[in-house]
């Protein structure tokens, strides 16, 4: 069987670019994107990520946070008009003689939610292949840059209700957890065919290596914010928690996976065989709970125009799963496992995530920044606000998990309780190195 | 087996669909004919009426480019007509198809070289470039492609015009034109 040389490449583009849209997140809220993504005031990630601001009382917000942010999905509308007949459209069916793969992704990468006002162009270089009895070479020109060097891959863990009961700053819950992460690498033989154009070698391997992890479960908690110096205008905010963390399942694998060219390339019918092998442990829901000890910690300092707060989740989370099963996983022809153990003991660890935040308030400027790493890399946002009576004016400049700095502009009117926003923020989540611009618009209501 | 020239869409996709970038393929087919013995066609040719002679169909493996559009094919090459007596011109044809059986249909032919004047014992070096048929340049898009090679001449002289047409090289430009955007 033919294998998937270049898909193999397309998958890591899309899983590359994939990921650094992961990274950036999807942010429904104009303002936000005005500001580069930075949030001024109480957002969901300061209260995720730093415990001392579940006691840092709302007063102490002076950006006026909106009550609800509804967002005006243009994008939606300007591609239900480029692409009318969606399900019959033959860009986006692989059957198609049509069918446009790189739109596909990028659809993908890009979800129609806002105005795309600046397509991040493509390149358009020919590519060229070379092809003999013993030769296979490929020269993907421009579009070779867009080939991953690094290790790439999305991941994090998130918290889902965390339902408890609190007395004087002490605080007993239960909440729910998860953590999921997936990473990819080409090897040196694949990625030189594809990034540098070096000749594919007869009898080697081209591969591709892969790993993931989903895990899930519960932890009983028992966590205290409060302040310990100051009053409300002018405070130091101080949180920990403490969780007993309760795995209830779990999936790991590793796995190596691509092709292996023939002894003479093009010298028979099948220039390349694919293979696969690795291993894959997991500990299915019935099984014992993994167990496992970790803490959360944040401080938060209050002080007239200027707030601090950095706050570091689950430190120290291990998990240790007793009842674990290991299959080795082939694929040779066919793809085909085989238990390795049973019973056993694995452990996890949950990434260590943190965010560090601080915000400057002068008459009727905001200024802010944040850093935040769920486990995958920082990112940085800087922005700010200008209001100028029922106008606000903002902007501001991030950096993704993968370093790319990218910019924010925007504005707004505010009538009352009802505000009308639109903010314009570059990316590169196509596959393309130069970035395109979107536009968001959204209606707030204080 | 749809899978088996899925990847090669997904090149062609990814290269094409780089803008309006092409995918050109470079062949050199005459690494699949050299020390075969399919690179070198004996030519006997007697005095009077023109006749041929032909090679084995030899089968030429590609990585497949699916439902791709092949928008031209440029030839270019070198033989040399390794004449041994007899004066003449000799002349080369090649022929593509997706069987072995289909070279020998007289619409399978892909190229035409001009007849070179040969005569007595000398190598007389020629130049292959052209155009292939816009009728069999589709089958560059497959997964494998048949190919032979006719040599045909004329005799002008008394005696038995005889030789070898050998040949030095032979590559393919397949440019493709995907309208992905």
């Amino acid at each position: 069987m033919r294998t998937s040389v270049i898909g193999i490449g397309l998958v890591a583009l899309t899983v590359g670019a994939a990921a650094q849209a992961v990274g950036q997140g999807l942010t429904f809220d104009a303002r936000r994107i005005g500001m580069g993504g930075l949030t001024l005031g109480r957002s969901a990630s300061l209260v995720r990520y730093n415990p001392a601001y579940r006691a840092v009382p709302e007063a102490a917000d002076r950006r006026g946070r909106p009550r609800v942010t509804i967002p005006i999905p243009l994008g939606i509308i300007q591609f239900l008009h480029d692409h009318p007949h969606l399900s019959t459209d033959p860009a986006f069916h692989p059957d198609s003689a049509g069918f446009n793969p790189i739109l596909a992704v990028n659809t993908l990468l890009n979800l129609p939610i806002y105005l795309e006002v600046k397509k991040a162009p493509t390149p358009t270089n020919d590519v060229l292949f070379r092809i003999g009895k013993n030769e296979l070479r490929v020269n993907l020109g421009a579009a070779a840059q867009l080939v991953p060097e690094d290790q790439f891959g999305f991941g994090g863990s998130s918290r889902v209700l965390d339902p408890g009961l609190a007395i004087k700053g002490v605080r007993v819950s239960v909440l729910g957890w998860l953590h999921y992460d997936l990473g990819m690498q080409l090897g040196d033989t694949l990625l030189a065919f594809l990034r540098d154009s070096v000749p594919a070698k007869d009898s080697t391997g081209y591969s591709v290596l892969g790993s993931g992890i989903a895990e899930g479960g519960f932890a009983p908690t028992i966590s205290y914010a409060g302040r310990i110096a100051g009053d409300s205008s002018t405070g130091l905010y101080l949180g920990g928690a403490l969780h007993y963390y309760l795995g209830v399942a779990y999936a790991r694998s590793n796995v190596t996976a691509g092709f292996r060219t023939d002894s003479v390339i093009f010298g028979g019918t099948n220039p390349a065989t694919p293979f696969g092998s690795g291993l894959t442990s997991y500990s299915k829901p019935g099984n014992a709970f993994g167990h496992g000890v970790g803490g959360d910690v944040g401080i938060a300092w209050i002080s007239g125009p200027i707030e601090l707060g950095i706050g570091v989740n689950d430190i120290g989370a291990t998990l240790t799963w007793s009842d674990t099963r290991q299959d080795s996983v082939f694929y040779r022809d066919t793809s085909f496992s085989k238990p390795v153990a049973n019973h056993v003991s694995t452990t996890t660890k949950l990434p260590v995530s943190y965010i560090a935040n601080v915000t400057y308030t002068v008459g009727k400027t905001t200024l802010g920044a944040d850093v935040l790493n769920t486990g995958r890399g920082a990112t940085v946002h800087v922005g700010g606000e200008q209001r100028l009576g029922l106008i606000a004016v903002r902007g501001g400049v991030a950096r993704d998990q993968r370093k790319r700095i990218e910019f924010g502009f925007g504005g707004g009117v505010r009538l009352g309780a009802l505000g009308l926003d639109v903010g314009f923020w570059t990316h590169t989540n196509s596959l393309s190195n130069e970035r395109g611009v979107t536009m968001a618009t959204s209606f707030s209501i204080y | 087996m749809r899978a088996k020239w899925l990847w090669m869409t997904w090149l062609a996709g990814l290269a094409a669909a780089c803008g309006e970038g092409q995918a050109i393929f470079k062949v050199d087919v005459y690494s699949f004919l050299k020390g075969t013995g399919d690179d070198t066609i004996p030519y006997f040719v007697q005095p009077g009426p023109p006749d041929s002679a032909s090679s084995t169909p030899r089968r030429i493996d590609l990585p497949g480019a699916g439902s791709s559009i092949v928008d031209s094919v440029l030839v270019n090459g070198k033989v040399n007509f390794e004449n041994q007596a007899g004066t003449g011109t000799i002349g080369l044809q090649l022929y593509l198809d997706s069987t072995a059986a289909g070279t020998l249909n007289s619409s399978a032919l892909a190229l035409t070289v001009p007849d070179a004047n040969v005569s007595g014992n000398a190598p007389t070096p020629d130049t292959i470039i052209g155009r292939l048929s816009s009728n069999v340049i589709s089958l560059l898009a497959g997964k494998q492609v048949w190919i032979r090679f006719k040599a045909k001449g004329s005799n002008s002289g008394l005696v038995l015009l005889q030789g070898n047409a050998v040949l030095k090289g032979l590559r393919l430009t397949v440019v493709m034109n995907d309208k992905f955007f």
